[in-house]
């Protein structure tokens, strides 16, 4: 019987159609699902977006009931939901909530997972779509992927759709991530799959395709000819509180935030207009930019265009922090950078020419992710020789976050008889002009995920492209007999001289943030 | 009259002459930097009651904490004696993290005993330039609103629970919308009032069962607060075009008739003062689709029930103040023609009902 139309639901709906579905969390008691994933779904629900006959079913290994997880999720809710915590709506919402005790690895675990599921479904009456989330550890997504397959849950019934979502980090380098992308793909179909980065479920990243292709102010001088360089620096000025240096010990600053979220806006900034806004058409153009970055074969190539350092002892906003190697759960022989600087080129017609710097450090003055583009400088032939002009050029800054925004620094003669020019900034600030909050990213990507759409989701071949140019740095950084070397910059500076000198030797400085 | 509104002047800021309110706006801005000035669009209110002032001015205060903008309240004085224009000017700031204050700027004009040209050059003369235009004409469409000053508006709200004449208003919205110079989009607060109770009954039939049944509904029944009745006649009106009914021309009441020959009849029920619209069911053999709302609860009760299963959720419900309804409809995406398209349908039950 063919599917029937909801006559209401169109002239309703102004954003993604959630369609009805029971979303399994693998993981459930952690944090992710605690601090992000359950108070998304609770805002969801608050905002009416949430779809009728939503389940959740927490899948994890502890022995616990489902008012014993409901409760735990309450007080976690009430700590981080973005709209505050109403009972009467979380105990509506909580309703939904179930808890499903099982070893990821034990088959008997799934097949009743699919008694569950099949048991929900007899109480709604109708087959549900369903959505599995991978919030676990990734070495257990083999074990999950497979005990899936094997309770026959990868497969939707009749028109019903099963979908998997993973979280980062997606492989460690080119070799695991496709070894997972293969166990997924065995398991879902790649249109199924959805690969989670928050960063491309940020508002303002969001609006990067809106500025540059719904304004015909920029595309035009959107190319080699008008942009001088592009740089995107991603700052925090934390360190490895937590616990985190436990983790991050193990991944580094290249491929916990470049591979994955710095690569996502540089595709966004670099990209050739989409032919359409479908999920393949915009993945589409994005991997084009991957696949035409200028790879960094060998030592010497790494050495002049990447920088690597550690944090030594500093201080933050006057608070004493220690180095990188004294932290809690970091090797004190540590080879791990957490920061790293890179001029990348993208060899396509429109970038020829073009560097694109790229820095992201722990232990920085400040918090802040943000793309600056920076146009050349005209010829001054309309100025007599004697006028001063600032060194500035045009630069149209998109802070990513926090205080999000656009902003654009111009050149405008001071008032007063003389010639003299000063650079001035026109500033767009989402929070002055939009008084009410963002939704948090995973709010908008697990609805997107629900919709059906990809869009803001990494493809395979994105993420391996991704890889493949990640681990060239990474051979020469770890298997070269004579590798580039590791810098040293104290926490609460700006990173090492050597990424200073990087630009320099272009005639190029890091923007000033 | 006029010596109780004398006195309710000073809470729309500093008067200033007419003539020099740039000008004095500017000195405003200028003379405390910490503040930082935003603006998205041009928000005027337009009414002819000077007991609603103060409430208009909160309104203002309200709405703009969400949507920075040049807001502009008119109050227009049709029986002054000669005529006179006066102005205010005044800044709305809310705290942002702490850090810095964001402001709007709000414009108030009393106009007294113009016309409708006098009204559109202090409306035309004082817009932040390049910005979208939206009015909220409140009470009674009258003859200022015509069409030199509609077909510069972007987007114009109305409430129709106000109007004395329903259905020659529509009329005259109707002829508004249809003119040759007009671009506005309609948002009746009446029709926004229903937005998440229609999302409701949307999610009722999300349900796969609940949709077979859809097309075999018998009776919509429709309990709404006293002077709501344009309100739950609108959702009427949205449940038959969606479903494709045809109001019954030869009954004497509200009917319709299904492409099949059958009928779905309407029962509207004043219920007590409160939510504008507090319960709508669908219901045909063996469904019922319900949405309730009980007194003051920021939630409705949604319970689905056909061939033998039921359900029950709780989904957000209508914000109930004018300054949220407005707020949360300029923060919806726009563009669509569902109302302007339900008005004739309306028109003809309003004629029946």
């Amino acid at each position: 019987m063919p599917e029937l139309e909801n006559p209401f639901q169109d002239t309703q709906m102004q954003q993604h159609r959630a369609q009805p579905c029971t979303l399994v969390i693998f993981g459930a008691t952690g944090d992710l699902t605690h601090r992000k994933l359950i108070p998304a779904l609770y805002n969801i629900a608050v905002s009416g977006d949430l779809p009728p006959q939503f389940k959740v079913v927490g899948f994890a290994r502890r022995e616990k009931t489902d008012e014993v997880f409901r409760a735990e999720l309450c007080e976690a809710n009430a700590k981080h939901s973005r709209q505050g915590h109403n009972e009467q709506m979380w105990g509506s919402f909580a309703q939904s909530i179930h808890y499903h005790r099982s070893e990821f690895e034990d088959v008997d675990g799934y097949r009743a997972l699919a008694g569950l599921l099949d048991a929900f479904d007899k109480e709604r009456g109708t087959v549900a779509n369903r959505l599995f989330y991978l919030a676990s550890a990734p070495e257990y997504f083999d074990q999950i992927m497979e005990q899936l397959r094997k309770a026959g849950l990868n497969n939707g019934i009749g028109d019903r759709w099963a979908r998997v979502v993973c979280e980062k980090p997606f492989g460690k380098d080119l070799k695991t991530a496709r070894h997972l992308n293969e166990v997924v793909n065995e398991t879902f179909d790649e249109g199924d799959t959805y690969r989670i980065d928050h960063y491309l479920g940020k508002e303002t990243a969001q609006n990067i395709m809106v500025l540059r292709f719904a304004n015909s102010l920029f595309e035009p001088n959107w190319n080699s000819r008008y942009i001088d360089h592009v740089q995107i620096t991603c700052a925090e000025n934390l360190g490895m509180e937590g616990g985190r240096g436990g983790y991050y010990d193990t991944a580094g600053a290249l491929r916990d935030m470049v591979q994955n979220h710095l690569f996502q806006l540089l595709t966004l900034v670099a990209m050739e207009p989409p032919t359409d806004l479908s999920a393949d058409s915009v993945r589409d153009e994005k991997v084009k930019v991957i696949r035409a970055l200028r790879r960094l074969t060998g030592p010497e190539a790494v050495g002049q265009n990447v920088v690597r350092a550690q944090y030594t002892a500093g201080s933050v906003d006057g608070v004493p922090r220690v180095g990188y190697r004294q932290e809690e759960r970091v090797n004190p022989e540590s080879r791990t950078e957490c920061y790293v600087a890179l001029r990348l080129f993208v060899d396509t017609w429109r970038w020829q020419g073009v560097p694109f710097y790229i820095r992201v450090g722990k232990q920085l003055p400040k918090k802040a992710t943000e793309i600056s583009v920076h146009f050349k400088k005209p010829p001054q032939v309309p100025f007599a020789t004697s006028v001063m002009i600032p060194d500035s050029e045009n630069t149209l800054v998109i802070r990513i976050q926090p205080d999000e925004g656009i902003s654009l620094r111009i050149l405008c003669k001071q008032p007063g008889q003389a010639l003299f020019v000063q650079p001035v900034k026109m500033d767009f600030h989402y929070s002055n002009s939009f008084g009410k909050a963002s939704p948090e990213a995973y709010e908008r990507l697990l609805l997107d995920a629900m919709a059906g759409d990809a869009t803001l989701f990494a493809r395979r071949d994105e993420v391996e492209n991704a890889w493949r140019f990640i681990d060239e740095i990474e051979k020469a950084w770890h298997e070269s007999p004579s590798p580039p070397p590791m810098c040293e910059y104290p926490a609460g500076s700006w990173g090492p001289k050597a990424a200073d000198e990087m630009l320099a030797r272009d005639g190029r400085e890091w923007r000033r943030l | 009259m006029r010596a109780a509104l004398e006195d309710t002047l000073s809470i729309l800021g500093q008067e200033v002459p007419l003539g020099r309110v740039d000008r004095e706006l500017k000195k405003l801005w200028d003379s405390d930097e910490a503040k930082t000035r935003a603006s998205l669009m041009n928000f005027a209110i337009y009414s002819e009651d000077a007991a609603a002032l103060p409430r208009n001015n909160r309104l203002l205060e309200e709405l703009t904490s969400e949507h920075a903008c040049r807001a502009m309240l008119i109050l227009f004085q049709p029986d002054g004696p000669a005529p006179r224009a006066r102005a205010w000017i005044n800044a709305l700031c809310r705290p942002y993290e702490g850090k810095k204050i964001v402001c709007s700027e709000q414009l108030s004009f009393v106009l007294e005993g113009g016309n409708a040209a006098q009204v559109q050059n202090i409306v035309f003369a004082h817009l932040d330039s390049d910005l979208p235009l939206v009015v909220w004409w409140q009470g009674d469409l009258t003859s200022n609103f015509e069409e030199r000053f509609y077909s510069e508006i972007d987007r114009l709200f109305i409430d129709s629970a106000e109007w004395t004449h329903p259905a020659a208003e529509f009329a005259m919205l109707e002829d508004a919308c249809n003119g040759a110079t007009s671009e506005f989009e309609v948002h009746d607060l009446s029709w926004t009032r229903s937005h998440f109770l229609r999302s409701a009954l949307a999610g009722c039939f999300q349900d796969a069962v609940a949709l077979r049944r859809l097309p075999h509904i018998a009776q919509i029944e429709i309990t709404h607060a006293p002077g709501q009745k344009v309100a739950a006649l609108l959702l009427a009106a949205w449940i038959a075009e969606r479903l494709g009914l045809r109001l019954d021309d030869a009954a004497k009441e509200v009917r319709f008739s299904k492409r099949d020959g059958g009928s779905v009849s309407l029962v509207l029920a004043e219920g007590l003062a409160g939510c504008c619209v507090q319960r709508l069911a669908l219901t045909g053999p063996d469904l019922r689709a319900e949405v309730a709302r009980e007194p003051r609860c920021a939630f409705v009760r949604v319970c689905t029930s056909c061939d033998g299963h039921a359900r029950e959720e709780m989904l957000p419900a209508d914000v109930e103040s004018e300054a949220e309804l407005i707020s949360s409809q300029l923060s919806r995406a726009h563009g669509t023609s569902i109302f302007i398209d339900m008005v004739p349908l309306l028109r003809r039950m309003l004629a029946k009902a």
